[in-house]
Formats: structure tokens, C-alpha cells, sequence
């Protein structure tokens, strides 16, 4: 969810739970001060009438409402409250065909004779329902309001102001160590924004410098190994060629010259592996995929012979991809040595090629591979101390360096599909 | 049999021997003493006649001074440049065959090395039996006389015509055979390493155990032919560590 809704919806919740709270408590107070208003009307009234009942004794009997909005009534003589009593009730009213509340004042006053009476006034209150009602439209409208207004304003001004936010975290995600690439420059009012991008922008600089060391070494380390290498085995070689030695301490110096050798094969495959992430392979040319798969099967023949594993090529369409040589070679030859590798004597290795894409099919061991590992450096599926474990990442990191996808999946067979970008 | 015509090849064989003692002078510039030493042990079991130097100033004064057949140029070189180096020899119009060592195995230093006239481009590490293979290729490449032809006992191989006598009589070998023979050839008498083999004829594809087992049984159908036809050389297995043609 993106922030912008994220901050939405809570605000949103909120004020749904915040806006009934405060209407309840508005209108418990309105009420109460509408009431209190009436009754202080009221109250009023009782004494102007009360002094227009003395002066007029005409009043004091006037027992029906009739176009009064009070009675008076006199009373036998006794104790009655002194205090003024107030109730709501409901009367009838010929506007509005229909009974609506009241607000009615009772009070026991005596005149000059002593004589009791009870004067009840009678007041049109506020209808609570309908109060009720266009309160409740008013809060919905206002509802919608904040949230419209909100929204706008987070869409507006939110999107303003995270702008530079956004910017630091395309460039985060465009980000690929080893390249040198740049990040945009961001310009923004907000102090804790630049601060991101500055640290971002320090971040980047500190692990590129990082890589390219590390890069450095594994690649200046390979290269410096060279010649030790080469001056062990050939004095190894010169010596086994010139000594008379008997065959169990000669058998000794192959081991040795054996193990050299692997040495030789892991560092220049390491070398390999630290050249193409380098990008040190940068001539591109036109490879026609059907031509090369044709040569590399031919020359891996000999080989599939003597394990009697059957390649077979279906060609469905003609591949043609822009990219350096020699990886493309290494691409397809490191995936046939791969399903050559792990076969069995009359298994199979098939190549088909579509459109956009090769699929390299193989018979093999009858389980499926770990796809999470199995590009991973020095991973291997089993223990052959002659494997290097790099052959699967050179193909990985070959194809990182083009927009190439490589899929692995099992379904009896080992099977390897590498997807070309559509033209 | 006839025993004249064996006679006569084992003069031509002597004859051309002869030849290499008198001539074949090698130069190594390299750096580091330990393949300095190796390779020109390794070279003076040929009958070369080698000389070394150990940076730029020293390889070129050598380079002034005398002839060689065949130089070996360390790129990376102590105030210098073997590219440098080379373009001198192709600068004094020198006949030399000139092979480029390198540690790093670049693309780009190979281009450049083959581009200023060098014959070969080795990376380091490499086995010995490649090294006489790539100078021997050179050296004959080189050698604008003609007389390509290898011979050995009874055996005759035509580098450039891919073809093999025995006994006047021809061999059919397949590509891999023939660069087998050939490579086992060129190595005389020499114990080559099974990886060396494997790489030469099957290329840099031979990182598996179970590869040199194919190495053995290509060796085996070689064998077998050569025994069929009678020649006088045969390939021997030197346990554990790889095969020697006597």
C-alpha cells in the first residue's frame, strides 16, 4: 500500500470512530442549552404573567389553553411545592398533523387573598428526532468533506512533498553495484529528504568502492596465482619427465600435478567469473544461436560418444541475439558440459530452440535440483572433486550482464530454459 | 620389410636432429626466476641453445645482439613492456618466431600480441608439452623453406596436409586423432601430462575426472591403429601421470 493511502485509511477509521464521539457529546450539549433557554423562556413568562394576573384578576381563572400558551387554575387551599417543576410531553399539532413535543412549566403561586393556584405554561420544543436527523446528514457531509479534503490534499501536497522520497528510492531500486551508475539529484524543501539522499548517495559510494576492491582482489589475486601455478607444474612435469622413480612415489607426483591442475581450473574459472562481471567482455555482435549451438554439439560429440549420451537439436525457429562471443559460447557450452556431466550411459541431451528461447533438456539423476542454489558459487549437487562449482554461475552472471532469463525445472528430466528479451 | 628404407628414415630423422642442435636458439624473457629456470631446463632437453633475460633492459639488449629462432616475451615485465619488446623485433625485420606469455589470459592482450606480428599467445599456467608444441608450430610456420614434413622413425606427418604415412603407406586418423599424433610427436620421447593432452585436443572443456577416462580411450584407438599399421613408434601410459611416445 502506497503511504499516501496508507495515512488515508487510518485517518479515514479514525475520524468514523471520532466524528460520531463528538456528535453524541454536540448534541447532548445543544439540547441541554436548547432546554435550558426554553426553560429560562418559560420562567420568564411565569413572572410577566404572573404580574398580568395580578393586575388583571380575570386571568387567574383561565383553566383552557385556547390561543394562551398557559392555564391557570385555582386550587383548594393547602401545601403545594414552591418549587417550579418542568417535564416534556407530547401534544398535538394541527400544522403538522401530528404530535410534537413540548416543554411545560407547572407552578404554585398565591394571591393577595392567599388564595392557591397553578399556572402550567406550555412551550414548542425542538423536535429531537428531526435534530437527530439533519445532524446526522450534517456529520456524513462533513464526513465526506474531511476525507475529500484530506485526500486531495495528500494527493496534492503529500505527492509534492515526498516527491524527492520517491526519487531516492527509484534510485535505490536502479541501483546496481559495479556499474558506476549515478544517482538523480534531488531538490527538496525538506531537511530530512536531502538528508536521505546525502547518506543514500555516501551509502553507494562506500559499498562501490567496497566491490571494486573486492572485485579487484579476487581478480589481481587469480592473475598473481598464475605464475606460481605455472612454475609448480612445470617443474613437477620436468621432474616426473627426468626422475626414476618408482611408480607408487610417481603416482604421488600425479596426484600432486592433478591437483594443480584443478587449481588451475578453479582460478581461471574464477577469473572468468570476476571478467564478465566486470564487464570486461564488452564487444557485442549478431550470434546466430542455431549456428553456434550446431558448431558446440559438433565439437562436444566426441565426448557425448563416449558417455553415450544422445544430443539431439530441434530447431523450430532461427535465434539471432546481440551479444559478446565468447560468453555466448560459454553460456551454451557451460549448460551442455553441465547436462553432459550429470547423465547417464544411453541418456539424452536435447536442445530446442524456439523463437525467444532455448530449452536444454536433460536425462539425469531422478531428483529435482534445489533451483534457490544450484547458481550459486562452489555449489555442487555432488561431491566430484573435479568439478569446479562455478560452471552454473559463470552462466548466471553471463546472463545478468544481458536481460536474459534462465528458468530450471524438473519434470523427470533436468530441464534448463533460457528466455531471450522479445524484440 | 625393407630394412633400406627404415635405414633411410632413421637418416633423415638423425639428419634433421642435426639440424635442430646446430640452430634452434631460444630466448625466455621472463621475470620470475623459477619458469625461467623450468622452461629453459625444459628447452635444453631439446638441443636448444637458450638464453634468458629477466626484464625489458636486459631483453632488449639480448634482442640487439643476436639472432634467435624462437623468443619467449613475459607481457608484464620489470620497466617494461614485452609488447614493447615485440614491436623491436618486428622492428629490426628479425626472422624470430615470437610467442607472447602472459598471466593475464585478456582477450585484448591476445588481439594486440597477434596484431603486432607475435606468432602465438600463451597464458600462464601451461604445460611444458603445450609450450614445445606452440614454439615447434612456430618455428615451422616460420621457416618459410618447405621441408614441413615430420618424420620419426617410420612414421611421417604433414602438418599442413593432415596426413600420415607410415611406410610410405597412408593412415586414416579422424581430426582428433591427428591432432593426438601430432601433439605426441612434437613431444617425442617427452612425458606429457594427461590434462595436457586432454586440453590440447578436447580444448579448455576437460574440467571432469571422468574426461580423462575419454583422454584414455582415444589413446587406446590410437595405439591400436598405429600397432595395426606397423609403425615403430608406440605410446606408453606412465602411471598417474600421462603417456610418453617412444
Amino acid at each position: 500500500m502506497k503511504l499516501q493511502n496508507y495515512t488515508l485509511r487510518y485517518l479515514a477509521i479514525t475520524l468514523l470512530l471520532v466524528i460520531p464521539i463528538w456528535a453524541g457529546i454536540f448534541y447532548v450539549l445543544i439540547l441541554d442549552e436548547v432546554y435550558d433557554n426554553i426553560d429560562d423562556d418559560l420562567k420568564n413568562s411565569k413572572i410577566i404573567i404572573i404580574r398580568h394576573a395580578f393586575a388583571d384578576k380575570k386571568l387567574l381563572n383561565s383553566p383552557e389553553f385556547g390561543i394562551n400558551k398557559f392555564t391557570i387554575k385555582p386550587l383548594p387551599k393547602g401545601h403545594y411545592p414552591t418549587k417550579d417543576t418542568f417535564f416534556s410531553t407530547k401534544e398535538f399539532m394541527e400544522y403538522d398533523n401530528d404530535d410534537e413535543p413540548i416543554r411545560i412549566l407547572k407552578s404554585f403561586f398565591k394571591d393577595e387573598e392567599g388564595n392557591q393556584y397553578e399556572l402550567i405554561i406550555k412551550a414548542s420544543i425542538v423536535e429531537e428526532d428531526e435534530l437527530l436527523q439533519d445532524l446526522f446528514l450534517a456529520l456524513i457531509g462533513l464526513y465526506v468533506m474531511l476525507v475529500i479534503s484530506i485526500l486531495v490534499v495528500n494527493h496534492l501536497l503529500l505527492k509534492k512533498i515526498w516527491k524527492a522520497f520517491y526519487v531516492v528510492l527509484n534510485n535505490l531500486k536502479e541501483i546496481k553495484l559495479g556499474t558506476g551508475s549515478r544517482l538523480k539529484t534531488i531538490n527538496s524543501p525538506i531537511d530530512e529528504f536531502n538528508t536521505l539522499a546525502k547518506e543514500v548517495e555516501k551509502m553507494l559510494d562506500r559499498n562501490e568502492s567496497i566491490y571494486s576492491s573486492q572485485k579487484q582482489f579476487i581478480e589481481n589475486a587469480s592473475h598473481e596465482l598464475q605464475t606460481p601455478l605455472a612454475i609448480s607444474i612445470n617443474k613437477l612435469e620436468l621432474f616426473a619427465e627426468n626422475s626414476t622413480l618408482p611408480d607408487e612415489q610417481m603416482m604421488e607426483i600425479g596426484k600432486i600435478t592433478d591437483t594443480l591442475n584443478r587449481l588451475t581450473r578453479l582460478n581461471k574459472s574464477l577469473l572468468m567469473l570476476s571478467k564478465i562481471e566486470n564487464q570486461q567482455f564488452s564487444e557485442e555482435e549478431n550470434i546466430n544461436f542455431n549456428e553456434l549451438i550446431s558448431i558446440i554439439t559438433e565439437d562436444y560429440s566426441d565426448l557425448a560418444d563416449f558417455k553415450k549420451v544422445k544430443i539431439t537439436v530441434t530447431e523450430n525457429d532461427s535465434l539471432h541475439f546481440k551479444m559478446n562471443k565468447g560468453l555466448a559460447i560459454a553460456l551454451i557450452s557451460n549448460l551442455l558440459k553441465n547436462a553432459l556431466i550429470h547423465n547417464y550411459p544411453e541418456g539424452f541431451v536435447k536442445f530446442i530452440i524456439n523463437k525467444n528461447e532455448i530449452i536444454i533438456t536433460n536425462s539425469g539423476n531422478n531428483a529435482p535440483l534445489n533451483s534457490a542454489v544450484i547458481f550459486n558459487r562452489f555449489y555442487r549437487h555432488t561431491t566430484t572433486n573435479e568439478s569446479t562449482g562455478l560452471g552454473l554461475s559463470i552462466v548466471k552472471s553471463i546472463i545478468n550482464n544481458y536481460s536474459i532469463v534462465i528458468e530450471y525445472s524438473f519434470t523427470g528430466d533436468h530441464q534448463f530454459k533460457i528466455n531471450f528479451p522479445k524484440k | 620389410m625393407f630394412p633400406e628404407t627404415w635405414f633411410y628414415f632413421e637418416l633423415v630423422f638423425l639428419n634433421l636432429s642435426y639440424r635442430k642442435q646446430a640452430i634452434m636458439k631460444v630466448l625466455i624473457i621472463e621475470d620470475e626466476a623459477g619458469l625461467r629456470e623450468v622452461v629453459q631446463q625444459s628447452l635444453e632437453k631439446e638441443k636448444y641453445i637458450v638464453e634468458t633475460a629477466h626484464d625489458y633492459i636486459s631483453g632488449f639488449e639480448k634482442l640487439g645482439s643476436y639472432d634467435y629462432d624462437c623468443i619467449l616475451i613475459d607481457i608484464m615485465l620489470p620497466n617494461g613492456s614485452g609488447l614493447d619488446l615485440l614491436k623491436e623485433v618486428k622492428k629490426q625485420k628479425k626472422q624470430s618466431a615470437v610467442i607472447i606469455i602472459s598471466a593475464k589470459d585478456a582477450v585484448d592482450d591476445k588481439v594486440k600480441g597477434l596484431d603486432l606480428g607475435a606468432d602465438d599467445y600463451l597464458s600462464k599456467p601451461f604445460h611444458l608439452s603445450e609450450l614445445h608444441a606452440r614454439i615447434k608450430s612456430a618455428m615451422r610456420r616460420n621457416n618459410h623453406n618447405g621441408d614441413n614434413l615430420i618424420v620419426w622413425k617410420n612414421v611421417t606427418l604433414s602438418p599442413e596436409q593432415r596426413t600420415v604415412s607410415i611406410d610410405n603407406n597412408p593412415l586414416v586418423l579422424n581430426r582428433k586423432e591427428f591432432d593426438l599424433l601430432y601433439y605426441f610427436i612434437i613431444n617425442q620421447n617427452r612425458l606429457i601430462n594427461k590434462t595436457a593432452i586432454a586440453e590440447y585436443v578436447w580444448g579448455d572443456h576437460t574440467d571432469q575426472a571422468d574426461n580423462l577416462d575419454f583422454v584414455y580411450s582415444q589413446i587406446k584407438n590410437l595405439r591400436k591403429k598405429l600397432k595395426d599399421s606397423n609403425a615403430e613408434i608406440d605410446i606408453q601410459a606412465v602411471y598417474g601421470i600421462g603417456y610418453k611416445m617412444t
